[in-house]
């Protein structure tokens, strides 16, 4: 399977530092997007530990034998990966005053033999666009999503709430986190984004699909102007997005997996 | 930030925040102010925000909303009423204690470079309507999109035909089924020159759809090209099996 893939982060137009971080590694078709928070000085070592973290448990973890949670191997091996992050971080904060507190949102995805692995915690998302449509992979485990989710208010009014900023989950906060999994067909010519929250809540879904069609064939194009449309719109967060575009044909996705 | 505080019998049972949400009264525990008593209504009154004041309103509850003793249908919430719905008093304050309302919330939510995080106990606080009487699933109010298999209550069965593989039936308990030659194939094939992965059978909200990946597929003697929803009693094609889709 050849991979197509565009990434970008900007410190946005208020905040001091970018704490988000990405992670980009075609050859292993995994990608992560983390938002970094808290501490003193350490929203961005928690991210930058969560990737590196993820990235070394998938490059040298074995998928369990046979399904978990009702999932494939690999997935919960995505999954394993992502608890692994967390306990480095929790690890890391209680080691000096400097880190402590820190926490990161992460969402991973690990793409192979036609099917995307989806991992995430916090409010970081994943979306597909495919022949079916655009669609938001992931739920935010955030407040207003809980509200939306109870019926105690509806989407719009969810997206001018105060409260978009509260996470209900976050790695580095508890050392048994629970990650969300999840997993997706695909097929050439689809397109997945990877982004923080200061690309979501400043672009809308109906924005971020029209410029993915915009931009296809051109994932970084896609992925500099997602940033760009961000900073224009106040840019007031941290802005990270990746994208990938799956190439080819399943035939020659095939034949590629031997060359490797 | 003004607030409700639940009390039975002089006692403190817990207080909840009316912010620019609408505080939902009642016996059913989606209600953000759950009152678990028999002589409150499922959705009983609510408490909410309108301009600078706050309103309560029965939500034409059985037996009734009192403030100050005097039945209300709707009602202006001042500072010190005393609301009872059943045998529960609630009263209602504008100032949480000499605390203005910034320094409430910033108490309450620590400020974390902008995102903030509720620890289990907040969550329980701020959630107090969604978790009450199910602890457990605290951190589940939020539904996945991406269903899990077990949320949902419709099973898919695969029998098998005609054809050799391992098994005569498979239940499709996984969010992703394969089918193929690969070991990581929950429905193996066997020979030479099958795929390593001829079909995935995924499992969408209620349903399931078949997609090739590989193979050649066939459902109904009909090939399939793309993703294709499944209907009970389907008869798939793959990899030289003949299987037979049942959702019940």
């Amino acid at each position: 399977m050849r991979l197509k893939v565009g990434a970008a982060t900007s410190v946005g137009r208020v905040r001091p530092i970018n704490e988000d971080a990405f992670l980009a590694r075609p050859e292993l078709g995994l990608f992560v997007v983390c938002d970094g928070m808290g501490g003193a000085a350490a929203g961005e070592v928690a991210s930058q530990l969560a990737i590196e973290t993820i990235a070394a448990h998938i490059n040298g973890g074995t998928p369990p034998a046979g399904t978990q949670r009702g999932f494939q191997p690999r997935t919960a091996l995505l999954g394993q990966a992502v608890e692994s992050a967390n306990r480095a971080i929790i690890a890391r904060a209680s080691g000096d005053a400097e880190h402590a507190g820190m926490g990161t949102t992460v969402v991973g995805m690990w793409l192979a033999d036609g099917m995307a692995s989806i991992a995430h915690v916090g409010d970081s998302r994943a979306y597909v666009s495919n022949q079916e449509g655009f669609e938001g992979l992931t739920a935010d485990h955030s407040l207003v999503e809980a509200q939306v989710q109870a019926g105690l208010i509806d989407r719009e009014q969810s997206l001018k709430s105060e409260q978009q900023n509260i996470l209900l989950r976050a790695l580095g906060r508890a050392p048994d986190v629970l990650v969300e999994l999840g997993e997706l067909l695909i097929a050439a010519g689809d397109q997945m984004l990877l982004c923080t929250d200061g690309l979501t809540r400043m672009v809308t879904d109906a924005e971020l699909e029209a410029v993915l069609q915009r931009f296809r064939g051109d994932p970084q194009g896609a992925c500099d102007h997602l940033i760009e449309q961000a900073n224009n719109n106040g840019g007031p967060d941290n802005i990270t997005a990746v994208v990938v575009e799956v190439q080819g044909t399943r035939l020659s996705g095939f034949f590629s997996r031997f060359k490797r | 930030m003004p607030k409700l505080i639940l009390r039975f019998d002089d006692r403190e049972l817990t207080e909840c925040a009316v912010g620019t949400h609408p505080v939902s009264i009642g016996r059913l525990p989606d209600n953000l102010l759950v009152i678990d008593n028999p002589a409150v209504s499922g959705r009983h009154a609510r408490v909410y925000k309108e301009g600078n004041h706050y309103v309560l309103e029965d939500l034409k509850s059985t037996n009734g909303t009192f403030v100050n003793d005097k039945p209300v249908a709707r009602h202006t919430l001042l500072e010190g009423d005393i609301i009872v719905v059943g045998k529960h008093n609630l009263v209602f304050t504008l100032k949480g204690g000499e605390q203005t309302e910034d320094h409430k919330q910033e108490e309450a939510l620590p400020e974390i470079g902008g995102t903030m995080f509720l620890d289990t106990e907040k969550q329980k606080n701020l959630l107090s309507g969604l978790d009450r009487g199910r602890p457990s699933q605290v951190y589940d109010a939020v539904v996945p999109k991406t269903a899990i298999p077990t949320a949902q209550g419709r099973i898919g069965t695969i029998k098998v035909v005609a054809g050799n593989t391992g098994q005569s039936e498979y239940v499709l308990a996984a969010v992703t089924t394969m089918i193929g030659k690969a070991d990581t194939a929950q429905i193996r094939l066997k020979g030479w020159f099958k795929p390593q992965v001829a079909a995935a059978i995924a499992r969408k909200g209620e349903g399931f759809t078949i997609t090739p990946m590989g193979g050649k597929v066939s459902v109904n003697g009909e090939k399939v090209s793309g993703r294709r929803e499944l209907i009970s009693g389907d008869m798939i094609e793959v990899g030289g099996l003949t299987l037979e889709f049942t959702l019940s």
